[in-house]
């Protein structure tokens, strides 16, 4: 019986004309979107392929240079569009795409698309993850609101009931049948995304990307669940069809227009984070005199020279066989590091906890729990980001420190010489490699749970009321 | 007249008695109210991180000033003394933050090449920024036209399921009074509403009593009657109220989500922006052969740009500062190509955009009033420009030092060229807006009137 009633469901959705017309637009919207993503994804990655390969080039065939000049020549660090992007852009287009990596400072990276759009950008991307997230419940509220309404409307609720089947068993065909229709919208794009994925080279037998599109799609089954049902005990609970879409469409806007953003702004406003001139100097200043403020610079370049002298049994520098110099910067570079990775570490704790409140929103909001998990599944979330970060820093550290190194091998008087121009074929270029799932999915825990928790709570909770609910 | 004030005065008792529509109202009102909160708190945050700024460079300078105690090189100077150009907000942006999020207000600059220093961007946490700005503006022409939408997707059509149409019309009324009573009742009370939010945020963030205030406005009205004439279309539609509040959301979708987001994929395609990051690795390049030139190769391409300086000593040592800044500026100019390129790249989407959005009134809405704040895209390449002026102003007062060999003494700090920049109001862009939108609001009260007058109103 139930299996009738999603059958009929199904089909009399598939002859509502306005409601075919709704679905061939959202999904020409889906396809769309999931070829401009892949176009832009392809461009995106070549351009910064590009760019890292012929830093990477400039950066080997360096004529023969002092190694501090190489420390401050640098190298640039790009980050590579993770696969699964192309769906969910995430918090890409506000990250920026490169940065560059010097001897004694950290960079900002920079270059963000968002900068590059005007205020066009802040309506909103056209992405497959913006159609999935808004605009296919929207398609589900149209579908749906008159679900129980319009059958106690037109007198056939009573009809159905005296067959001897419960409200209970109704909501699940309705839900079954309505179902089936919004699998016939989503299906085709998710498709052509897996196909355009896995057919192109550079993804091709790829197990993480294959787990973390799998992962993709049954979120957004369970998203898309949660709102069949809520549309249906909504439409079940209110008494007339204006009512229910009048009561859909609010919480559609309250959850995915408002809250969205008054959460982020509330976090924002609660714990505010310090700007970068003020981070720098504060680095800066720590880095000048330790962390007790009473070491400046000078003595303990004077406590390390003599150190060496000891160690090496010398009585002047020129006697050394390393460079006081070289080692100096090493020094420095490795306190100043350490300051600046526990300013970071604390300014992303700060932005950590401004997001933790949008997070802890999802247990509210679905909207604000499948957001989070589809941009962590797509690898463009803000833990993505700051592991590029942490990178970026990572290496920057061990080729200035290598530098610094090969400057302290020179020993005195380095200052007039060179080293040979083949030096710096040898040294490791930047090679980033997005995480893995087995990182990415202990962090997307919290909107894992609350999804799991809406999809539970509202069949369970929501089909009680459903069968409590009056017929006439 | 006398029966349109008797409609009104009824229109206002339902409504009164409609608790969810008041409650409605006292949500946006609420919602527009923490609007104005945010953006206020927001410019106030910036107004206070922007003034911490010359502490920072008083630091830097009692820091230098210990490390060099007597007269310095100029060149030590101004390697290491950093100060900022710093891009102040106007009173207005409280009302709309507009880009002033995603593009940092201040530049450090040392007197090394610009171009790596100019397109430096600030912290900031990407997720609030992909959640955008709860400000005056975001209620306005976002969720105002919801209200609008809420309050009258059943303007006649309720009337008519309810039954109560026939009876009103048996009435010596004409139909047209019933629904001009009923707008306008609605009007009047969005109106209100858009007004008084607008009047609480300008007096908070404290503007000045000038033409913007009109303008304003002025905007907002044209705006709200803009959405109240969709409402008036669908309503001469005389569809029933589920197809009605289907069809003015799906307007609302198209015009505040669908269209930008595709005309900012449409715009991306047409006019690419050159790669900010090739213009910062070309100068990397530059910069860096500048140490292994030959000196009198970059002393003379300097010279022949600058020729009041060609008379100074010629370069022996090993190291010398002039040389360095001067193989630093030709490592800006040898970009500045790329540099006018990507400025002039990013003003021509913003162009683009502009001759667009009247497709979409809300986009036209939201860029006449962030140009009204000084928040878009063209006060920061202002800014920008700007700083590049302070950095040459910093170039010619440091100049003398270097190639005349004048020592630089404490008291010089005080010397230095200083710099400040207020967004200003793109006044063109905003009446160029305000035009548009008074052609939106004629093109849909055309369309409605030309449909009441098509089809009767049909009370059954």
């Amino acid at each position: 019986m139930i299996h009738s009633i999603a059958q009929k469901e199904f089909i009399s959705t598939l002859r509502d004309t306005r409601f075919v017309v709704l679905s061939a637009l959202v999904l020409a919207l889906l396809l769309a979107a999931t070829l401009v993503g892949r176009a832009s994804y392809r461009t995106l990655q070549q351009e910064r392929q590009l760019a890292q390969g012929t830093v990477n080039e400039q950066f080997r065939n360096q004529p023969a240079r002092h190694p501090h000049r190489v420390a401050h020549y640098g190298s640039f660090a790009f980050r590579p569009k993770s696969g699964l992007s192309l769906l969910d852009s995430g918090v890409d287009s506000f990250t920026g795409s490169a940065v560059y990596l010097e001897a004694h400072q950290q960079n900002s990276v920079n270059f963000s698309a968002a900068q590059q759009s005007g205020s066009l950008l802040r309506f909103g991307e056209m992405t497959v993850a913006f159609v999935l997230q808004l605009l296919v419940p929207l398609l589900i509220i149209f579908l749906c609101f008159g679900a129980f309404t319009q059958e106690r409307e037109t007198g056939t609720l009573k009809l159905l009931l005296s067959q001897g089947l419960t409200m209970r068993q109704v909501a699940w065909g309705k839900i079954r049948g309505y179902g089936q229709a919004v699998a016939l919208v989503v299906a085709p794009t998710l498709l052509l995304a897996a196909a355009l994925l896995f057919a192109g080279e550079e993804f091709a037998s790829d197990l993480d990307l294959a787990a973390r599109l799998g992962l993709f799609v049954v979120s957004y089954a369970v998203y898309f669940f949660l709102f069949v049902v809520g549309a249906v005990v909504v439409s079940a609970r209110q008494t007339s069809s204006r009512a229910a879409l009048v009561t859909l469409l609010g919480f559609w806007i309250l959850s995915g227009i408002i809250l969205p953003k008054a959460t982020a702004n509330l976090g924002a406003s609660l714990f505010p984070a310090s700007t970068k001139a003020q981070m720098d100097a504060d680095v800066h200043e720590e880095a000048q005199h330790g962390l007790n403020g009473h070491d400046p610079q000078d003595k303990r370049a004077a406590a390390l020279k003599a150190d060496l002298l000891k160690k090496y049994g010398v009585d002047s520098e020129e006697k050394l066989p390393v460079s006081v110099a070289g080692l100096q910067m090493a020094a420095g570079e490795e306190y100043s590091s350490k300051v600046y990775q526990q300013h970071f570490a604390a300014l992303n704790a700060t932005y950590e906890r401004q997001n933790r409140l949008s997070d802890w929103a999802g247990l509210l909001n679905p909207y604000q729990a499948i957001r989070p998990l589809s941009m962590g599944l797509a690898g463009s979330d803000f833990a993505h980001y700051v592991h590029f970060q942490q990178a970026a820093e990572a290496y920057r550290y061990s080729l200035v420190q290598r530098l610094n190194g090969l400057q302290a091998s020179m020993g005195y008087g380095d200052k007039e010489r060179r080293l040979d121009a083949s030096t710096w074929r040898e040294l490791p270029v930047f090679a980033y490699q997005t995480p893995g799932l087995g990182w990415a999915l202990p962090q997307l825990l919290l909107p894992i749970v609350a999804l799991l928790l809406w999809a539970g709570l509202l069949s369970w909770l929501g089909l009680r009321l459903i069968a409590k609910t009056s017929v006439a | 007249m006398r029966i349109f004030w008797i409609l009104f005065s009824y229109e206002w008792r339902h409504f009164r008695a409609a608790k969810g529509l008041v409650l409605l109202c006292g949500l946006l009102l609420l919602t527009g109210l923490y609007g104005i909160y945010y953006g206020t708190t927001e410019i106030e945050r910036q107004r206070q991180h922007l003034a911490a700024l010359p502490e920072l460079t008083r630091r830097n300078v009692a820091e230098l000033q210990e490390k060099f105690p007597g007269p310095a090189d100029a060149g030590d100077i101004g390697y290491y003394h950093s100060r900022f150009a710093v891009h102040h907000p106007d009173a207005w942006a409280a009302l709309s933050l507009g880009l002033r999020d995603v593009n940092p207000s201040y530049v450090k600059l040392r007197l090394l090449g610009l171009q790596n220093q100019l397109y430096a961007a600030d912290n900031t946490n990407p997720m609030k920024m992909l959640s955008g700005n709860f400000d005056l503006a975001f209620v306005l022409v976002y969720l105002l036209p919801l209200l609008i939408i809420a309050l009258s997707f059943n303007l006649l059509s309720s009337e008519r399921e309810e039954g109560i149409l026939v009876l009103l019309l048996a009435q010596p009324v004409r139909p047209a009074d019933v629904v001009g009573a009923k707008l306008i009742f609605r009007m009047s009370l969005v109106l209100g509403l858009a007004l008084l939010l607008s009047v609480v945020g300008m007096l908070w963030a404290g503007v000045p009593a000038d033409g913007r205030v009109l303008t304003w406005l002025l905007l907002t009205v044209l705006y709200c009657l803009f959405w109240f004439g969709v409402a008036l279309v669908v309503t001469a539609l005389q569809r029933p109220s589920a197809v009605n509040a289907v069809a003015l959301l799906g307007v609302w979708l198209l015009l505040v989500m669908l269209v930008p987001s595709l005309l900012n994929l449409a715009v991306a395609a047409a006019r690419p922006v050159p790669q900010g990051i090739e213009l910062t690795i070309k100068q990397r390049e530059e910069i860096h052969a500048g140490w292994d030139r030959p000196k009198t190769e970059t002393m003379n391409r300097f010279f022949a740009l600058y020729p009041q300086w060609r008379d100074t000593a010629t370069i022996r040592e090993r190291f010398v500062w002039r040389w360095y800044y001067a193989f630093q500026h030709l490592g800006d100019l040898a970009v500045a190509p790329q540099a006018a390129a990507y400025a002039r790249g990013l003003q021509q989407r913003y162009d683009l955009v502009e001759q667009l959005n009247l497709l979409s009134p809300a986009i036209n809405a939201q860029s006449s009033l962030n140009a009204l704040a000084g928040t878009d895209l063209p006060t920061h390449l202002a800014f920008q420009r700007s700083a590049t002026r302070y950095h040459d102003s910093l170039r010619a007062f440091y100049y003398p030092f270097l190639f005349r060999k004048v020592e630089f003494t404490h008291d010089d700090y005080a010397r230095e060229p200083t710099h400040t920049f207020t967004s200003r109001p793109e006044l063109a862009t905003t009446y160029r807006g305000l035009t548009k939108l008074l052609l939106s609001v004629a093109a849909v009260y055309g369309l409605g009137m030309v449909l009441l007058r098509a089809r009767p109103i049909n009370p059954r």
